[in-house]
């Protein structure tokens, strides 16, 4: 028996097409995120509200993942911005590869930003790059302020933790602070915005950075 | 759940690997897998198994490092010789 080093990454081939993807991006300048959280964290409704929100003249595009049905797609459409549903079939997460197909026949020159709104599912994407320029953790106030020491590895890759609903702050025994803290034990530097999508309290932060963000990659591309 | 695509990932590797030292054959893969890469260890380990068995690459085993961070890689290969 002998034994050889092996060397690699195990998602190598998911890896390489996330650097395909990443490079097109960087080169449009197109700022591209990727939404995850829990089934019912709020994904949806928080692009429903963000697409609301802009000009129609913005330069933004929706993907779409779901296990099963075109429900997402269908209700994100209305607001006259791109939107295409990826159906995985089965599958619990998003990968490169389902990116790469869904983008193909989208002119990514006509954007500057791209959501890419991951299977609802807290484990199974954080393992999968899809190019994206950030990853974007959802937790809604009704889900437990521990969430984040039982599911570290996203709050691990995750920039950006979103506390939605917190509307229903008063109804339930939710702490925001102890959640913060729970996240920051995981990622020091984790940034935190808290929003409502039905009262729209805390909604500015968000679309700032978000417009912040994508002027940040826009003109880095210039500058190249 | 998406430990299954992950096994399927780490057989291709093998299997590649393994050409490059024909005739021996692959018996045993090394892979790490850091706390943060979101990678159930037990899971990974069953579908593994389930994989393997009536494939090419029968009685392949699979040994799991722990790590600290995301990382999900190949460590070493152990290789019989014919």
């Amino acid at each position: 028996m002998t034994r050889v080093p092996m060397e690699g990454k195990v998602l190598n081939e998911n890896d390489q097409v996330a650097a395909e993807l990443r490079a097109q991006f960087a080169r449009h300048g197109v700022f591209a995120v990727n939404l995850i959280s829990s089934p019912g964290s709020g994904k949806t409704a928080l692009l429903e509200r963000t697409l609301e929100s802009f000009p129609p003249d913005r330069r933004v595009a929706v993907l779409t993942g779901d296990i099963q049905t075109d429900a997402d797609a269908a209700r994100l459409v209305k607001y006259g911005f791109p939107v295409r549903q990826i159906t995985t079939a089965g599958a619990c997460h998003l990968d490169a590869r389902m990116v790469k197909r869904a983008l193909e026949g989208w002119d990514l020159a006509a954007l500057d930003l791209l959501f890419i709104e991951n299977v609802g599912n807290l484990v199974c994407p954080t393992s999968y790059d899809l190019g994206e320029a950030k990853k974007i953790v959802l937790l809604s106030v009704t889900e437990g302020e521990e969430k984040p020491l039982k599911y570290p590895g996203i709050f691990h890759k995750a920039e950006l933790m979103v506390l939605t609903k917190t509307d229903l702050l008063p109804y339930v025994p939710f702490r925001p602070e102890i959640a913060i803290q729970n996240a920051r034990s995981i990622r020091p530097d984790i940034e935190v915005l808290q929003l409502s999508c039905q009262t729209k309290i805390g909604f500015r932060p968000w679309m700032e950075w978000i417009e912040a963000q994508t002027m940040a990659q826009t003109s880095d591309n210039r500058l190249r | 759940m998406h430990e299954v695509g992950i096994a399927n990932s780490i057989l291709e590797a093998v299997r590649v690997e393994a050409a490059a030292h024909a005739p021996a054959r692959a018996s045993k893969v090394g892979v790490r897998i850091g706390e943060m890469a979101g990678v159930d260890a037990g899971s990974l380990a069953f579908c593994f198994e389930v994989l393997v068995k009536g494939s090419d690459l029968e009685p392949l085993e699979l040994a799991i490092e722990p790590a600290t961070g995301g990382e999900l890689e190949f460590a070493w290969l152990e290789l019989e010789e014919p």
